[in-house]
């Protein structure tokens, strides 16, 4: 008895098991199914996807070219007004003097700092916010007596350094807005100017089509 | 089982039913809009009831045109929109962004409302006095939309009274949100919707907008201030950030004095 029952036990679990495992994979099938037909994919989504990219994140092919690495082109599709002066851009580094550098941080490619459904520190970068101390390490150790002890994680989290764009934090535009008055003088806004190109309003051209409940 | 199958079918007609008086327009809701369009804009700049609810090729009718309609005359409001969080899912052919799938605070009661031009956009009027302001307030609900009125630029937008579209002197969310910028080096205007782009109002919005109208160290002053970005700049700035010191400092080295 002692030893018949085990086996017997043993083979029940086996057909239980199998069941089980069909049963779930089924489940899955059919889950992985509707999330394709109901247009859900987020849940194929890997981590938490940055802020901003969220909303569209259940369009995988927005992104993912099948499973190649994200390519630049990929990025610059909807980042390209963002990037129009990138100060680590291609043409810094392609100077030989800079090219160096890149082995520091392979600023060349968007993925090398903001990689997606990963721990983010802010602005979608995953790297560590001491990113810059690769390359600029001296600012805060004596090269640049005003930056002396600062801390190794501020440049960016702190908001003064954009990395890509220095149009308004570069030290030759703050200092060239010193001492200005709280209201410039001439405080202005550009006016969309819209001009009409007919003097008098004509007749509707459609009317009936409104009527019968839109086609 | 018949019950069911019954049930159903009377839900789908149901259905049917609803749907086709969504889109069924009565005598006098045609007679208003057609009063709305005639004093608009869009009336004297030859643009008909057929420039939108007209395929201009197959020549069929749309019922509710979309962001391609608008997108024939105003492209670049459009490709920056599509560029932006609020269009962002369009471009990508998702469905439009509604407030639910946000991650900043959303009134409830908004919810299910759908992004399309028309949303925030009085298409019939063409008046943008509503898209400025009023539009952002019906979805968004955080502290900095809330204490708006409180601002000194909320006045002035209220003491400019209601204008077709919002003057020179009128600082709405608009203004610094989806802000007048000229078109390359033309002399275009156009209002630039991507809100990705002035998304962080820190490194571009300030230098693009704020510095329009305020000194440097005024602008610089308010928007590094979380407080007083959150209570929508009801007051001037108190802190004095270093930053300006250390240039001080360093202009006064570099011109040796």
């Amino acid at each position: 008895m002692a030893k018949t029952n085990p086996r017997r036990f043993e083979l029940k679990a086996f057909f239980n098991m199998k069941t089980a495992l069909i049963v779930l994979i089924l489940l899955l099938i059919t889950w992985f199914g509707a999330a394709f037909v109901m247009d859900q994919k987020q849940i194929f989504v890997p981590g938490e996807t940055s802020k901003g990219h969220h909303l569209f994140e259940a369009s995988c092919k927005s992104c993912h070219e099948g499973f190649k690495p994200v390519s630049n082109d990929n990025c610059n599709r909807c980042h390209e007004a963002e990037l129009a002066e990138d100060k680590h851009g291609v043409k810094k580094f392609r100077d030989p003097r800079w090219g160096e550098y890149l082995e520091e941080v392979d600023v060349l490619t968007c993925t090398a700092c903001h990689n997606e459904h990963v721990h983010m520190f802010g602005r979608g970068v995953h790297l560590h916010p001491d990113l810059c101390m690769g390359c600029h390490e001296g600012i805060i150790n004596g090269d640049l007596a005003s930056h002396d002890g600062f801390t190794r994680d501020g440049c960016w989290t702190a908001g003064c350094h954009n990395f890509h764009d220095h149009r308004a934090s570069s030290t030759a535009f703050l200092a060239a807005g010193l001492d200005q008055p709280f209201m410039l003088p001439q405080p202005e806004l550009p006016e969309l100017a819209i001009a009409p190109s007919q003097d008098r309003v004509p007749k509707a051209d459609l009317a009936e089509e409104f009527l019968g409940g839109g086609a | 089982m018949k019950r069911v199958l019954l049930s159903v079918l009377l839900c789908g007609l149901f259905w049917l039913h609803s749907s086709a008086t969504a889109t069924a327009v009565t005598q006098a809701r045609l007679d208003e809009v057609t009063e709305q369009w005639q004093s608009s804009l869009h009336a004297v700049s030859e643009i008909n009831c057929s420039s939108c609810h007209q395929d201009a090729e197959s020549e069929a009718f749309i019922a509710q045109p979309t962001y391609e309609s608008c997108q024939q005359c105003h492209e670049p409001e459009t490709e920056t929109f599509l560029l932006g969080k609020h269009g962002i899912r369009l471009q990508e052919g998702l469905s439009p962004l509604t407030p639910a799938i946000a991650r900043i605070p959303m009134h409830k009661a908004a919810r299910d409302l759908v992004m399309n031009c028309n949303t925030c956009h009085d298409v019939h009027t063409v008046n943008t006095y509503t898209a400025a302001v009023d539009a952002c307030t019906t979805c968004h609900n955080d502290a900095h939309t809330q204490n708006y009125p409180n601002s000194p630029h909320a006045k002035l937008f209220a003491n400019a009274g209601e204008l077709p579209r919002p003057d020179a002197e009128s600082v709405t969310c608009a203004t610094c949100h989806l802000p007048r910028q000229t078109l390359g080096e033309t002399d275009t205007v156009f209002v630039n919707h991507n809100n990705t782009y002035t998304l962080l109002p820190r490194d571009r919005m300030v230098k693009d907008v704020c510095l329009n109208c305020h000194g440097l160290e005024h602008a610089y002053n308010s928007i590094f201030d979380d407080e007083l970005v959150e209570a929508n700049f009801d007051q001037p700035p108190n802190q004095k950030l270093e930053t300006f010191d250390l240039i001080r400092a360093f202009e006064k080295r570099r011109l040796g004095s």
